[in-house]
């Protein structure tokens, strides 16, 4: 399409305008995706680069290093001995030895990357089957200890992860040498180890203050989230637990369930269950987002009094843990709740079918109970923020607003609405995506309710309802069904991320205030 | 107390921006040494580098002989204000000027007499008990110089700490900043935009563009003898005029022929193209405002030019003016040369002709913009 | 003539003010509204709690007989006092652990530099696209092995709760940011470390923000049903309220427990809710300074 110069766009009328942007946004999106792919694809190219250089470094150091920084491709830290850095020497070198010894161990590295049989579709996880035998003598049974594919898979992994940190250890240490090389070829002094640890509390404080959240981090999201990738290509479920039945590889050929749109098929159940979680999410963000605006800014109008008062009732409802309130407001709801029997009788008949007592046996009025409730609980969250935002805004700009002529719900809309939804941006899309995973609210609200399950059968081995979010249809999976596909679970998961991150990428590249927030400051 | 000496100091932001380059420069002991250039020159940078609060890229620094490029900030024995003045807000105007004595771990009659003793030479012994948020602007920056000067540091260090100063205010400041340095007696780097401040406060300025130094030296050898054409407009205000013209060696003398009028060098300047032995060539020309002078009528060495804005100044009247061409001149004329009749005809749109004297003009080259005498 | 316009302009002045007025009852009445809606639930629940004529849900709000059974009850027939300390001790010591991980993280982000700086924030941001429950599965195998589990889940919840709670440096990240980083500078040369700065000078200038992460990390535990149930396995023991007396609600035991329950919701919200509102200053602060920046 034709780009419009500044003074040609400003020529346009109003809904010429908006159609025109309309037109930008459309046209893009293709760019925007070749933009990524072309950023990917610079990624690996700067990755192959740097390994290249890295490789070269590594080749020079070794040609023109002396014999102690050649010996220290052997053995770990030697070059740091020879130019006195005995702090950094030992360390690398501890780090060598058990690097070794663990791999060497009859238990250790290399036997259970071996049991691990990695990807070879069909072979199992784990090479000997635990089974049941009976005692010879006195004929009781008794479990003759095999491999769980659990540990062996785990194990395996983290060797790996072992084996990558060896050989980051030995690149790393190889550099050092050069550094000091370079240092004394200079005639300065290299960093003895008192200065290392000092300054670990200074120019190097940020690994002081990253050593444990990182640790955390590492070993209790990453590790997990690489482990259960990987289970999405295993079959691990109830019955294979790995330990009276080893699971194995079983390559892509779990995926191939996404596409069975039959009856009771994950595919279909997947399509509708996320249809209905981004519904949600949608209406969830977006109800709570202005009303709760709409709210603060009642609140904080001029001359409306006890403004500490309506803020601090709203807050009470943060204070609550979720599940007093939630759990018990959904009850309200019930037929025999106090609200819901009153609702149940005003209502017409055609709402509440004739058999089905309660609001939330019914699809619609269960997913439109979910959506209001969560506007109760959303809307403090909301209003506070507006609050902090609308007292932001600066007081010249409502003077020089009056002074041009705006009446005050012209102040509103033209100063108020603008300069919120600007800064709030970024906020929708985090609180989308938390909407999206939003477990506490949906489980909560519809776990004791008996709601009226879908037609879609038992995807995963468990009904779904007609409030199930695929995070409350994961959980239920790995917890409530009768042969819990941990496998299926673990793809869910992966597909949720790529719904989440196809999302953030799109919005964050499109709505311009989650780049640049400074418009308005 | 401490000399500084920088080497080829390079500053390379990122890949390729450069914000530094090429910096040389010697820093005499007790010298007061100023960094003057437009935003984003290069000032700020340079002397953050001192400092140690940015990596050095390329070159060495040295403070009393000892290359400090590794050294942390804490380590190079200096003293620095902020152009926010950055007072430590939960702490009081004692505490905030006792800070690094209290990290040295100092006893505290020591820290009692070295603070009492820099608030009473900066007269804010009253506000000791204060937290900064309780202070106004100048007394905040008072602070910031009182918390410098207890470290009995090497090198004092200021970036642009008046800018935040109402122009009152910012007069009075410099003023004492003067005073203190006869009372602290140590060498300065002090970094501003503002050419006045550089003028009155340096004994000698460095003035920076785009990451390059354009010239060192005195006030006076910068403002009589600019290298360049940016120093002769960046020093001295209102700014230099300058013209396209002709320099044109006739019988031995020499003549500049600025919009038709035909003026002779004279004194100095004209001994000195002599020595350089240049003869008729292109130029461009400089003239400060206040070297122009009003004539009665038309000559053959006068400018006719229509008054657009009169300013006047009180000692003396800023006229902005338009030649034939179109181009526009500053011309600076005490209030004391005039009458009363005249100053009266010197509305919108009014002639005035006017000259400027044969000694007092620059001419720097067209191509490389360098003054051709320097 | 003038007469006539400054007659005009009184007009006008005054029909703004009445319509103003208007607005204002308009908006009062709504606040009102919302008041009501809003404090409902904690009222009924506190009401239904005293009932004593029936243990079930019933349609109606206002007991017909008040008395403090179903508390007597709570303490006597459930193991809701373990359920309570445990949580409690949960909140403790998630307060305190998650506030030194959360703060590290958001310091180093928002004040040093280093290499690897972004990558490490795009990292976070991509790991928290991925739904946190599935890491359950692997944690809950582990932790077995450890007996982190059942009677021991509170103490392996206080581990999951604290070990990636780095990741939402987000919040505590802008607060900092809006601290002038001359300060720093200024401090650094005063002759400060990296590690004096952080103590000396971020620390005591934080206060809002420090006490708005102690109040979310002791909060976390008494909302979470999610991870809680899974670590927890039905052992009573190791149980937190909130997977206590989920059951309770289940239509098996709505009849005998529904009263009971409300009894617990009221013991729980208490303490909570006056640290809270205790605190509401500092949360406010956090939410409106750190949120929206992000």
């Amino acid at each position: 399409m034709k780009r419009l110069n500044d003074l040609e766009y400003l020529k346009l009328n109003k809904f010429r305008a908006v159609l025109y942007k309309l037109q930008l946004f459309l046209c893009a999106i293709p760019r925007f995706f070749k933009n990524v792919f072309l950023k990917l694809i610079a990624l690996i190219v700067g990755c192959g680069k740097s390994i290249g250089a890295s490789f070269l470094d590594i080749g020079r150091t070794f040609t023109r290093g002396n014999w102690a920084v050649k010996l220290s491709f052997l053995i770990f830290g030697f070059g740091n001995f020879y130019y006195g850095q005995v702090l950094r020497g030992i360390l690398f070198l501890l780090f060598e030895v058990v690097f070794f010894v663990y791999m060497a161990l009859p238990n250790g590295g290399i036997h259970w990357l071996a049991k691990g049989q990695w990807f070879q579709n069909g072979a199992t996880i784990g090479t000997e089957q635990g089974r049941q035998d009976f005692h010879p003598v006195y004929d009781t049974p008794y479990w003759i200890e095999g491999d769980d594919s659990v540990k062996v898979l785990l194990y395996g992994l983290l060797t790996i992860i072992f084996i990558i940190a060896f050989v980051y250890t030995w690149r790393l240490q190889i550099k050092q040498c050069r550094i000091c090389m370079d240092i004394t070829a200079k005639g300065k002094k290299v960093r003895s180890g008192k200065d290392d640890l000092k300054s670990l509390l200074d120019d190097q404080f940020h690994k002081t203050l990253l050593a444990l959240p990182a640790t955390g981090i590492l070993a209790f999201t990453v590790l997990p989230i690489i482990y259960m990738v990987l289970i999405a290509f295993t079959s691990y479920d109830g019955k294979h637990d790995g330990y009276s039945n080893l699971f194995g590889w079983m390559g892509f050929e779990n995926f191939n369930l996404l596409l069975d749109f039959g009856n009771g098929g994950i595919g279909l159940a997947f399509g509708e269950i996320l249809a209905w979680t981004l519904m949600w999410a949608f209406f969830a963000t977006f109800t709570n987002y202005f009303l709760g605006m709409f709210v603060a800014i009642m609140i904080n109008k001029k001359g409306i009094k006890f403004k500490k008062f309506w803020r601090t009732v709203l807050v009470m409802t943060i204070a609550i843990p979720q599940f007093v309130s939630l759990l018990y407001v959904s009850r309200l709801f019930d037929s025999t709740g106090v609200i819901g029997k009153i609702l149940c009788d005003f209502l017409p008949q055609s709402m509440i079918d004739a058999n089905q007592q309660s609001l939330w046996q019914n699809p619609i009025t269960a997913r439109i109970l979910v959506i209001i409730i969560n506007i109760w609980v959303g809307i403090p969250y909301i209003m506070l923020m507006a609050t902090g935002i609308l007292m932001n805004i600066p007081q010249d700009l409502y003077e020089s607003a009056k002074i041009d002529g705006a009446r005050g719900w012209q102040q509103y809309s033209k100063i108020t609405l603008p300069y919120m939804m600007f800064v709030m941006g970024p906020y929708l899309l985090t609180s989308f995506v938390g909407n999206l995973n939003n477990f506490n609210v949906i489980y909560l609200l519809t776990q004791n309710n008996q709601l009226l399950n879908t037609s879609l059968g038992a995807p995963g081995g468990v009904s779904v309802t007609y409030t199930d979010l695929l995070i409350t249809w994961l959980y239920k999976i790995t917890l409530q069904s009768t042969d819990s596909p941990y496998y299926l679970a673990s793809i869910i998961g992966i597909l949720v991320f790529v719904v989440v991150a196809i999302l953030s990428l799109i919005v964050y590249n499109v709505i311009p205030s989650t780049r640049n927030e400074e418009d308005y400051k | 107390m401490a000399t500084v000496k920088l080497t080829n100091v390079k500053k390379v932001y990122g890949k390729d921006t450069v914000a530094v380059d090429n910096f040389n420069l010697d820093i005499a002991d007790k010298e007061f040494i100023v960094f003057v250039g437009p935003s984003g020159c290069g000032k700020s940078t340079t002397l953050r580098m001192i400092a140690g609060l940015e990596d050095i890229s390329g070159g060495t620094i040295e403070i009393d002989g000892v290359v400090v490029n590794d050294l942390q900030p804490r380590d190079r024995n200096i003293a620095m204000v902020f152009q926010n003045y950055a007072l430590y807000p939960h702490l009081t105007v004692f505490e905030n000027m006792a800070f690094s004595l209290r990290l040295k771990k100092a006893p505290q009659e020591e820290v009692y007499e070295k603070v009492v003793k820099a608030a009473e030479i900066l007269g804010i012994t009253e506000y000791l008990t204060r937290k900064p948020r309780a202070l106004s602007g100048g007394q905040r920056q008072r602070v910031a110089i009182g918390r410098a000067m207890v470290r009995d540091s090497k090198v004092f260090l200021m970036d642009e700490p008046l800018s935040n100063l109402d122009a009152k205010l910012r007069n009075q400041m410099r003023a004492e900043i003067i005073l203190l340095r006869q009372k602290i007696d140590t060498t300065f780097i002090y970094v501003t935009h503002d050419q006045t401040e550089a003028m009155t406060l340096g004994d000698r300025i460095v003035i920076m563009k785009d990451g390059f130094i354009q010239q060192v030296g005195t006030p006076t050898e910068v403002f009589d003898m600019p290298d360049n054409l940016f120093v002769a407009e960046f020093i001295g205000a209102p700014k230099m005029n300058t013209f396209k013209t002709n320099l044109v060696y006739e019988g031995g003398k020499y003549y500049v022929t600025p919009y038709g009028a035909k003026i002779e060098v004279t004194g100095s300047k004209a001994e000195a193209l002599r020595a350089k032995g240049i003869g008729s060539r292109e130029i461009i020309l400089g003239v400060r405002p206040e070297h122009f002078v009003l004539v009665s009528g038309k000559s053959s060495n006068s400018i006719p030019c229509a008054i657009r804005v009169n300013e006047m100044m009180g000692s003396e009247l800023h006229l902005h003016v338009e030649e034939a061409n179109g181009d526009r001149l500053v011309v600076r004329i005490p209030t004391i040369a005039l009458d009363d009749e005249q100053r009266k005809s010197m509305g919108y749109g009014a002639t005035i002709h006017v000259t400027f004297e044969g000694k007092v003009m620059h001419f720097f080259d067209p191509e490389t913009e360098r003054n051709i005498l320097a | 003539m003038k007469k006539n316009n400054t007659n005009k302009l009184q007009k006008r002045g005054l029909g703004a003010k009445a319509s103003r007025r208007i607005g204002n009852a308009v908006i009062y009445v709504v606040l009102a509204l919302i008041t009501v809606i809003w404090l409902f639930p904690f009222f009924g629940i506190v009401l239904e709690s005293f009932r004593v004529e029936e243990t079930g849900q019933v349609s109606y709000l206002w007991p017909k007989e008040f008395g403090f059974d179903n508390y007597i009850r709570l303490f006597k027939e459930t193991d809701f006092m373990r359920w309570f300390l445990n949580t409690g001790l949960m909140g403790v010591c998630t307060a305190v652990l998650q506030t030194v991980f959360v703060l590290s993280m958001s310091y180093v982000l928002s004040r040093l530099r280093f290499k690897g700086r972004k990558l490490m924030m795009n990292l976070m941001l991509i790991l928290g696209m991925f739904p946190g429950f599935l890491t359950m599965l692997l944690i809950y195998k582990v932790f077995y092995d450890f007996g982190l589990t059942e009677q021991m889940a509170p103490l392996g919840l206080i581990i999951v709760y604290c070990a990636s709670s780095g990741m939402g440096y987000y919040v505590s990240k802008g607060f900092f940011d809006t601290i002038p980083k001359s300060l720093d500078e200024a401090a650094r040369v005063d002759g400060a470390t990296r590690f004096q700065v952080f103590y000396k000078l971020i620390l005591p200038l934080s206060k809002p923000i420090v006490i708005y992460t102690v109040l979310m990390g002791f909060m976390a535990p008494w909302g979470d049903f999610m991870l809680a149930n899974y670590l927890i396995h039905e052992n009573s023991a190791g149980m937190s309220v909130a997977v206590g007396t989920f059951e309770w609600l289940s239509k098996t035991m709505l009849n005998t427990n529904y009263t009971m329950f409300c009894a617990a919701g009221v013991i729980v919200a208490i303490p909570v809710t006056v640290v809270f509102l205790c605190l509401q200053k500092y949360y406010v602060e956090g939410v409106t300074g750190g949120a929206v920046k992000g």
